[in-house]
């Protein structure tokens, strides 16, 4: 059932699209793509992502909201400088079930005139995917207009072994709950560098989410991981907000993020001096 | 702050609930789906979850919310508030372990005496 509330998140008007800079983890000057994060209808209680998605999901939507939400972004990224890639989250379901979906999201990229293979589609798996078959034909249409495709929260729920067989991403995006405190915990570790691993056996690379030090930035750079995307080098915010910054791309943001790598650099003399006395 | 989560279909009822629990001190959040309740729940912690049993355009909505805090072992106490009589819906939401039942129309000020005492008294 369409009630009130689930009408405001189909609006694409009512939802407010925030931008994540992704970073190379060993050229944290450097952003290479911006993931567009969706926040709920404002004065409703799923201003919050989390509790907006879930909603949707109990509500069966995800397929009617995953076009909102692409609707939103297109719009709002259509000021973005061209050179930027943009990381979008779909359902595997929606992928799966609706092939109408991969159309819509062409026909919004072609009125904002955002070329597709700008685009990274990240697979949001929260249930198993019911139609594998339309599932790999929507992958499918979207890799032959350059659309890449990451596997998002690699590590948790259903981003198992078979999709990353099935839908070979170009991205690992590496969940948090790995991420955090992966220096004093070698399980942590072990499946950090496991992921790693896997990933360059498939040609792909890792996105490491939710490092929270400067310790940590550096280690995950030493592993292997090639991008990191984390609050301590630059929370979510509106494009605006981000452009005001001076985040994407103007001598101030390179400076600060120069003195970011130097703060690393530091970091890890301590950690090698450390080691030494040892 | 102490959080109370109301479900409620009543748009008027919600605004009301909503602007004297918060004056009393509360967090408040008022839901008018199940879905929403169930992902408020599943996202914070409510210390008192008041529901109305039959949420009229929805079916019975309030039961399967009892049941969703009892499946998932939230931690929250639980208030029924309705305007229905029917013994079999009461006695199937006790099966749930409704902590207080508060019948519709009803004061403010009584409920509130009811969400104190329960928020008072822990999970």
């Amino acid at each position: 059932m369409k009630t009130p509330l689930l009408q405001a998140v189909l609006d694409p008007d009512r939802l407010t699209v925030f931008f994540q800079p992704i970073f190379h983890s060993r050229r944290i000057n450097q952003v290479y793509s911006l993931e567009a994060l969706i926040r709920g209808p404002r004065g409703t209680n799923l201003e919050r992502a989390d509790v907006l998605f879930d909603y949707v999901r109990r509500k069966k939507a995800e397929a009617l909201v995953d076009q909102s939400c692409v609707a939103a972004i297109c719009r709002a990224a259509v000021d973005l400088p061209p050179h930027f890639r943009l990381n979008v989250n779909v359902h595997s379901s929606t992928l799966g079930q609706n092939s109408a979906f991969v159309k819509y999201f062409r026909n919004q990229a072609k009125k904002y005139s955002l070329a597709l293979d700008r685009f990274t589609v990240e697979i949001v798996e929260h249930c198993p995917t019911s139609n594998v078959l339309g599932l790999m034909h929507s992958i499918g249409v979207l890799r032959s207009a350059g659309v890449r495709l990451a596997l998002d929260d690699v590590g948790l729920g259903q981003s198992n072994y078979r999709m990353m067989v099935d839908c070979h991403p170009e991205f690992f995006k590496l969940d948090s709950y790995f991420v955090r405190g992966l220096r004093v915990d070698p399980r942590r570790r072990a499946v950090v560098q496991s992921v790693v691993t896997l990933a360059q056996a498939m040609g792909s690379s890792v996105v490491a989410e939710g490092p929270e030090s400067k310790e940590e930035l550096w280690e995950l750079a030493e592993m292997g991981v090639e991008f990191t995307q984390a609050n301590i080098l630059c929370p979510a915010m509106p494009l605006q907000d981000l452009v005001a910054a001076g985040l994407l791309g103007n001598v101030d943001a390179a400076q600060e993020s120069e003195k970011k790598i130097e703060d690393i650099e530091g970091a890890r003399q301590k950690l090698a001096a450390a080691a030494g006395e040892l | 702050m102490q959080r109370i989560l109301f479900l409620d279909d009543d748009e008027q009822l919600a605004k009301v609930y909503k602007e004297f629990f918060s004056n009393l001190g509360y967090q408040v959040d008022c839901a008018q789906e199940l879905e929403e309740a169930e992902a408020l729940l599943d996202h914070y912690p409510y210390g008192v979850v008041v529901t109305d049993l039959r949420l009229s355009k929805l079916g019975f909505g309030g039961l399967e919310l009892l049941k969703h805090i009892r499946e998932q072992a939230l931690q929250t106490r639980i208030v029924v508030l309705t305007g229905y009589g029917w013994p079999e819906l009461k006695s199937e939401a006790l099966s749930y372990r409704v902590d207080a039942f508060v019948r519709k129309p009803t004061r403010m000020t009584e409920l509130a005496q009811t969400v104190g005492l329960l928020m008072g008294a822990g999970a």
